[in-house]
């Protein structure tokens, strides 16, 4: 027992130096069990590849220029999408959640369009546009705004009041009580909102990609899967893994803490 | 209830991010005879919730020994009733079943914990709450149900983390008479932790000082019972006794 | 990890119900009849957007000759199927993870990675494993469900105030008592969160999955009306879908999210 726990101590202590290392070592005996099942062969190759050869096909479609590419696609299709859905969902979010009678009115639409959800969408959306950017973009536009919207809603009307009324007491006008009071009152859910519709946002894009797709991530795993390669597939799945774990947590969860942890807010 | 000693009792921690020893408590002896009320006073940091969390046994020690009704203390358990700062009361349970949770972790039947919560929720005044849940409550109400949750469970020693520090000034006045009076009906073992220096000297019998991790000074409270407020603000004793705690604490 | 989306308060008074109910039905029947002013003052192609009535009619269709039955029936068994193995491995899983917190501290990261993973990612391999049909649709609603449930018990094991574990401890909890009276519904609002999410993610993984791997489901209805240009099918197959969810979401879900975390006042814990 003190041999572990003297290697805690040193861990931990290596840990709390560079915090970011905490976040890859337990993936090294995940990766050493994987590549020991798989030597073992209990399933067969063609179903579940090593790590090695996984690293060897991620090199030659990097080598190749494909993995770039395809990422570079993906992710201009999300931060394009993830853009103008918050460019609509913001002031919709605002408008909403400002006036009760817009409330009354939007809400239910809002919930049933949330509901239908993003990929319900990509068949009448290929009758409408074909297989294309504009197919794909729209999904993504649907997928972000509707948690942006909600999550807006809920923040402006959980601004207490009396924030408000010292706003006002002390000689703000409405617009300036709408900047200087109730948008950095309702930041720290607007933020929970994108992060909520980046991830399905995301998810959406790899279903678009897999069912619309010329090129991207999702386009590359559908392919290898109809050719058979395994390992492909495995590579499309690690980097979508690598890619949403570094923009969540080196992007989103940070300008989460920022905020509402802050400003003690959000208790998480 | 029986009596509580402690022997030499000392606690340093390994802080795994500066691989240094730290010492918490050097070498503290304390004896609480058995139906005595001892209240421990000092700084924040001297070490006080740290000897208390050692008591129940939450934390391991490091040196010296814990004795209750001389049977040495080995983790945590249902000897030792604590009342926390934070109530901790369980949210997902009503009141009445946070007061009977320890009888029913020893298999209490239905019946016997029904006589026991209609019991201890009478003495609490909180027979009207019995189904509300925790949050349902107000803070001072909530620390009542701490109170007798510990108490319900036949401690031989009652242990109080500042108890009271996190309700208002009005309720804590009240909470403190209503802890006196049972203190003086049921004479339960108690050794009540807080910074509050007029709070240790109102309920106590003996106050200990404590400093950086060692007993500074033993003061006997012999002001006579039962205790009020009302009397007590005006007596003579009472002041010399809080200034004299007051002005070691602040040495300290 | 939640959508926070909640309707009016819950009122009552059975009077209250039906305006309640009649505010949240009447913007509905104004799209409704807004789609119908629109496609006809503008002639729109019904090829692009069908009016209601052919809808409507389309939509009878498939009750008449069942085939709607036949595709809602699929759909929510493979759901029903994946969902329940998940929450019975993950929480277990979860819980028995959270109690130490260097554990949880070392295992987070990994679930982590993987509930980020979880659904639609796992369709390509899933297909490969399991070959087109029930088993890959539903291993994909698994894991959509599993990974975002374990890693959420496991937060919610781990966010449970130290003392109330030491409470327990000093009234006279067994290990197993601690588990159930202590841990468990400790846990339980972190876990309703995951389970929410998780079908959340696993209903459009379903979805996406069913248009892709099998040739019965409501996935596999939209995509197949799109084959043959048949608009009011489609447009009748996303009203079914948005419907079934929400009937799901607030007949089943957020009841159980009500029913324990409110009631306890934990909710800020989210």
């Amino acid at each position: 027992m003190t041999a572990i726990y003297t290697i805690w101590g040193y861990y931990a202590r290596w840990t709390a130096r560079w915090p970011a290392m905490a976040a890859f070592v337990p993936f090294v005996p995940l990766i050493a069990a994987w590549g020991f099942i798989a030597w073992l062969e209990i399933f067969p190759p063609v179903f579940l590849p090593g790590p090695v050869e996984v690293v060897e096909r991620a090199w030659t479609l990097l080598y190749k220029g494909i993995l770039t590419d395809y990422l570079a696609d993906s992710l201009s299709r999300l931060a394009v999408g993830a853009a103008v859905g918050m460019c609509i969902a913001i002031p919709l979010g605002v408008l909403i959640g400002l006036s009760r009678r817009a409330h009354d009115f939007a809400w239910p639409i809002l919930l049933f369009f949330q509901a239908i959800g993003d990929i319900a969408w990509l068949p009448i959306l290929l009758v409408w546009f074909g297989f294309g950017l504009t197919t794909m973009t729209f999904v993504i536009v649907y997928t972000v705004l509707f948690p942006v919207v909600l999550n807006t809603v809920l923040g402006i009307r959980s601004v207490k009041p009396e924030l408000r009324r010292a706003a006002q007491s002390l000689g703000a006008s409405k617009p300036r009580i709408l900047l200087e009071v109730t948008l950095p009152g309702a930041l720290p859910n607007i933020i929970t909102g994108l992060r909520n519709g980046l991830g399905y946002g995301w998810r959406a894009l790899i279903a678009a990609e897999i069912i619309v797709g010329t090129s991207g991530i999702g386009f590359l795993m559908f392919d290898a899967r109809r050719a058979g390669s395994v390992e492909e597939i495995v590579v499309g799945m690690i980097v979508l893994g690598i890619l949403w774990y570094i923009v969540d947590s080196w992007f989103l969860a940070p300008i989460e803490r920022a905020t509402g942890q802050r400003w003690g807010l959000v208790t998480s | 209830m029986k009596s509580l000693a402690l022997e030499n009792l000392s606690k340093t921690y390994f802080d795994p991010y500066r691989g240094t020893q730290h010492t918490a408590i050097k070498d503290v002896s304390l004896k609480v005879d058995e139906g005595d009320f001892v209240a421990v006073v000092g700084p924040s940091g001297c070490g006080k919730s740290t000897i208390l969390n050692m008591i129940a046994g939450f934390v391991p020690t490091s040196g010296g020994r814990i004795m209750v009704g001389g049977r040495e203390v080995r983790g945590p358990g249902p000897d030792r009733g604590v009342v926390f700062q934070s109530f901790a009361l369980f949210p997902w349970k009503t009141v009445a079943e946070n007061v009977t949770f320890g009888p029913k972790m020893r298999g209490a039947s239905k019946e016997e914990r029904a006589k026991i919560a209609e019991e201890y929720l009478a003495l609490a005044g909180l027979s009207h709450a019995a189904d509300r849940y925790p949050n349902e409550l107000s803070g001072g109400m909530q620390q009542r149900v701490g109170v007798v949750r510990a108490l319900a469970n036949n401690p031989d020693v009652l242990l109080m983390d500042e108890p009271f520090a996190s309700v208002d000034a009005q309720t804590r006045m009240t909470l403190q008479e209503e802890l006196t009076k049972i203190w003086e009906e049921r004479r339960p073992t108690v050794i009540f932790i807080t910074h509050d220096v007029s709070e240790a000297v109102f309920l106590a019998n003996k106050v200990v000082v404590l400093s950086k991790g060692h007993v500074l000074e033993e003061v006997d409270i012999p002001l006579k019972r039962p205790r009020v407020w009302d009397d007590l603000v005006e007596d003579e004793a009472f002041k010399t006794l809080s200034n004299h705690v007051l002005q070691l604490v602040r040495r300290a | 990890m939640t959508v926070a989306d909640e309707t009016a308060p819950f009122s009552p008074v059975p009077y209250q119900r039906t305006w309640q109910a009649f505010k949240f039905v009447a913007p509905l029947i104004f799209l409704v009849v807004v789609w119908q002013v629109v496609v006809t003052v503008f002639s729109v192609n019904p090829r692009i957007f069908p009016d209601v009535p052919t809808v409507a009619r389309a939509g009878w269709g498939t009750i008449v000759d069942g085939s709607l039955f036949a595709h809602v029936g699929a759909s929510l068994w493979r759901v029903t199927v994946g969902t329940v193995l998940a929450i019975l491995t993950a929480v277990p899983l979860g819980i028995a993870m959270g109690v130490s917190k260097p554990v949880s501290d070392f295992l987070t990261p990994l679930f982590r990675f993987f509930s980020v993973l979880a659904g639609i990612a796992w369709i390509p391999i899933a297909t490969l494993w399991f070959g087109y049909g029930f088993g890959a649709i539903t291993f994909v609603i698994f894991n959509a469900v599993f990974f975002v449930v374990a890693y959420n018990t496991l937060l919610g094991v781990s966010t449970i105030p130290m003392p109330l574990r030491h409470a327990a401890a000093s009234l006279g909890t067994s290990r197993w008592q601690m588990l159930k009276e202590v841990l468990l519904p400790g846990a339980l609002p972190n876990i309703v969160i995951g389970i929410r999410t998780g079908i959340g993610f696993a209903w459009r993984g379903l979805i996406a999955a069913e248009m892709i791997a099998t040739n019965v489901g409501l996935g596999y209805m939209l995509f197949l009306a799109r084959d043959f240009y048949r608009t009011e099918i489609i447009v009748f197959a996303m009203i079914v879908i948005g419907l079934i969810w929400l009937l799901l979401d607030r007949l089943l879900l957020a009841p159980l999210e009500r029913a324990t975390i409110e009631r306890w006042g934990l909710v800020q814990r989210t």
